[in-house]
């Protein structure tokens, strides 16, 4: 019998034992398949009805037209700093950097890629325009916020916690439970605006994934240190700045509202070394400033941005700043919200009044970070602040 | 004029609702959530609901906001394993920029670049939309099962770093963003109008053709590169993978009624012309695993009788799943573009 013959006998063997139907291999001689195929085939084992869908048909050679596509052949990108490794900055290189004032694809299309041909289904993005949300350094505060990752579980000193007298382990509770549920209610919020968000701006999504995921994290932490030492979870969070977020009907309403409370907030982990009672929450606020820090950058950057593409939009940003002041300084009188800080800042139950005078020096200084912070993006809040916050920052009229 | 804010009277109302303290300890895998859910602070089927941003545990305020509406039964979202599932996902976090080893790639033959980036191609478009779809949820969620929020949220910044690394992969080479994958079947997993037909058609469906994909990336991948991206991949869809197969055995247990609504959505998502999202059928993404499968263009049909191995073992592994999930009789009523890989 020739070599081929016998090569043949065998894969015909082969072809029954894998209960293909009888003669499938020579059809598929006959249309045009060869040894690689066949032979593929069979080592990959296929059973009968696949392997007739594969070969029982004539030979249709590839399209491979989608290898056609332009592409910047030969551009590739690099990292600039071995030690960040290949970072979305370094990918943005050639057409691939460029980010459309613009986007008109309504479709999922990755941006830099080549359009299908034919009519594709809408995806309801409605964020087109890159200044509605754009922030010039997403790309960096995303891969920073990689390098910065922490874990709860791990990276905080759950065993060194030991116990404290109970009015300060209540008023910690308290705390904790009120930012756990900030920090949830926030990604929340945050994360219904992803799918408006066009691929045409995918690093400010990838930033805001990161941001979730920051929040997430607070929650999660912030939860574990309310139960990691006898204490518990307290009266629930004030629902009024957070129910302003959600109303929000457009992504620069959001960014306004969350304009005031991200300026608050990362003032006060700035500074909330001085509430804790252990390196563990030493360490839990300034890990939530790092992570909030960030998020202030974009803020900053985005609205100034923003303002230089929509000069016409200035004044109205008031409205949206000024909701979340009335609404965030109705929160800072609420008992569950000021007496824990008070009693934390007056070292106990019995420091209270020392305490209360500690605290409206701290909301002083989160009310001016707010107005520096929007200073810094070119917005001039002070003139117009509501009254119940620059009753922090003005001296009593006599 | 303005005045220094006036001290109110102090309450101290809420000293006293600490009523039953009891510590948590760290295990060896440190703080986790499954600690912190003891002591009667686990979900509940039965739990009392407000629809506010309450989290669980906390005392209602008789003042808050509802916050719009949220699913009112654990079951219609709670996955068992997700407490375990998000302390993984933070744990296993990893960098697109530094734990791949990009310095190792070389220029690879024109065909076998160009194939590369057309799948990475179509893997940025994938993971773009799986992570919108978490996202969307994220306000249906009840602060009775906010560790579900919590592992969404953290599938959310996974799938981010999908989309990063694969858009790196097709530029980081000299090839560049080809063709668009348009008919992937990804509108339907922004379509869904319920939580557990998301699930099933995201995590369970789609995550699990690209898992079993991924798995396959020592095969697919021409570099050290390519091949620890599906790795690291793999790694995160698998747990996403889990939480839509706990979701679904979940729903099923509790509500078993639902299981013909189930079947309903998969049969609609199994007539699309490759079998639901997650498609690797569309010719660009078929024809570019073929070269790669079959180490060539010159091999092109060995590289397709391996793909019929791969869409084998993604519908192998898909009916295995659900079998888990309690889903077993779906085998006999699979869309037909998936029946001939069943056997």
């Amino acid at each position: 019998m020739p070599a081929d013959a016998a090569l043949l006998e065998a894969a015909r063997a082969r072809a029954r034992a894998l209960g293909w139907d009888d003669g499938l291999i020579d059809r598929a001689l006959e249309h045009g398949y060869g040894a690689d195929a066949i032979g593929g085939a069979l080592d990959a084992k296929l059973a009968g009805k696949q392997a007739s869908l594969f070969l029982d048909r004539p030979r249709i050679p590839p399209d491979l037209t989608w290898m056609q596509s332009p592409t910047e052949w030969g551009v590739r990108a690099t990292p600039a700093d071995a030690e960040h490794g290949l970072t979305v900055a370094d990918i943005m290189v050639g057409s691939y950097g460029e980010v459309p004032d613009l986007w008109t694809d309504r479709t999922e299309i990755a941006r830099g890629s080549h359009p299908a041909e034919g009519t594709i289904e809408d995806m309801g993005y409605t964020i087109f325009e890159k200044a509605i949300a754009w922030a010039p350094s997403v790309a960096d505060l995303y891969e920073e916020a990689i390098r910065e990752r922490w874990a709860a579980a791990t990276d905080l000193g759950w065993r060194s916690l030991e116990a404290l007298p109970e009015d300060i382990e209540r008023a910690i509770c308290q705390l904790m439970t009120e930012q756990s549920e900030r920090a949830y209610a926030q990604a929340v919020v945050l994360g219904r605006w992803l799918p408006e968000i066009s691929y045409g701006f995918v690093e400010l999504k990838l930033f805001l994934g990161s941001v979730i995921y920051d929040l997430a994290r607070h929650a999660e932490a912030f939860r574990k240190r309310a139960l990691a030492n006898g204490g518990g979870l307290g009266l629930q969070a004030p629902t009024d700045l957070v129910r302003g977020a959600a109303e929000a009907r457009s992504f620069p309403e959001l960014a306004a509202y969350l304009f005031v409370q991200d300026s608050a907030m990362l003032a006060f982990f700035d500074e909330a070394g001085a509430l804790a009672r252990n390196q563990l929450e030493r360490d839990l606020y300034a890990l939530a400033a790092r992570d909030r820090a960030r998020l202030m950058r974009y803020q900053i950057e985005r609205l100034a941005s923003y303002l230089e593409a929509y000069p016409d939009r200035r004044v109205e940003q008031h409205l949206y700043l000024r909701k979340a002041e009335i609404r965030m300084a109705r929160e800072w009188r609420d008992p569950a919200v000021r007496e824990p800080l008070a009693l934390l800042l007056g070292g106990g139950r019995d420091g209270m009044a020392q305490g209360e005078a500690a605290l409206l020096a701290m909301r002083r200084r989160q009310v001016e970070a707010y107005l520096a912070n929007l200073a810094a993006a070119g917005f001039e809040r002070a003139p117009r602040l509501h009254s119940a916050l620059r009753a922090y920052v003005e001296p009593a009229a006599d | 004029m303005s005045a220094t804010p006036e001290t109110p009277a102090l309450d101290l109302s809420w000293l006293d609702l600490f009523d039953e303290p009891a510590a948590v300890e760290p295990s060896d895998r440190g703080l986790t959530l499954e600690a912190i859910a003891a002591n009667g602070l686990a979900a509940r089927e039965d739990a009392p609901r407000d629809m506010t941003p309450r989290l669980r545990g906390a005392s209602a305020r008789a003042n808050a906001h509802r916050q719009g509406l949220t699913y009112q039964t654990k079951a219609d979202v709670w996955a068992d394993q997700c407490l375990a599932l998000y302390e993984e996902a933070v744990q296993r976090q990893w960098s697109s920029a530094r734990d791949i080893p990009w310095g190792e790639l070389e220029p690879l033959p024109d065909e076998t670049e160009r194939a590369v980036c057309q799948l990475a191609t179509m893997l940025a478009e994938v993971e773009f939309i799986a992570g919108d779809v978490p996202g969307q949820w994220l306000p249906s969620i009840s602060g009775d099962e906010f560790e579900v929020g919590l592992f969404l949220m953290s599938q959310i910044m996974d799938e981010a770093r999908h989309t990063d690394v694969f858009r790196k992969r097709a530029l980081a080479n000299g090839g560049g963003l080809l063709a668009q994958g348009a008919g992937l079947g990804l509108r339907n997993l922004l379509d869904a109008k319920d939580f557990t037909e998301m699930s099933v058609l995201m995590h369970v469906q789609a995550e699990g053709f690209v898992q079993s994909m991924f798995r396959m990336g020592e095969l697919i991948g021409p570099t050290a590169a390519d091949k620890r991206i599906f790795r690291m991949a793999a790694q995160d869809e698998s747990r996403h993978l889990a939480f839509g197969v706990m979701h679904l055995k979940h729903v099923l247990a509790e509500t078993p009624e639902r299981r013909e609504e189930i079947h309903h959505y998969l049969d609609r998502a199994e007539e699309r012309s490759g079998g639901g999202s997650g498609d690797v059928t569309f010719p660009p993404v078929f024809e570019s695993l073929a070269i790669l499968l079959g180490g060539g263009r010159d091999h092109f049909d060995e590289g397709v009788a391996k793909f019929l191995l791969l869409r084998r073992r993604q519908v192998r592994e898909y009916l295995h799943r659900l079998d888990v999930a309690g889903l077993g009789d779906r085998r006999e009523r699979l869309g037909p573009a998936l029946t001939p890989f069943a056997a």
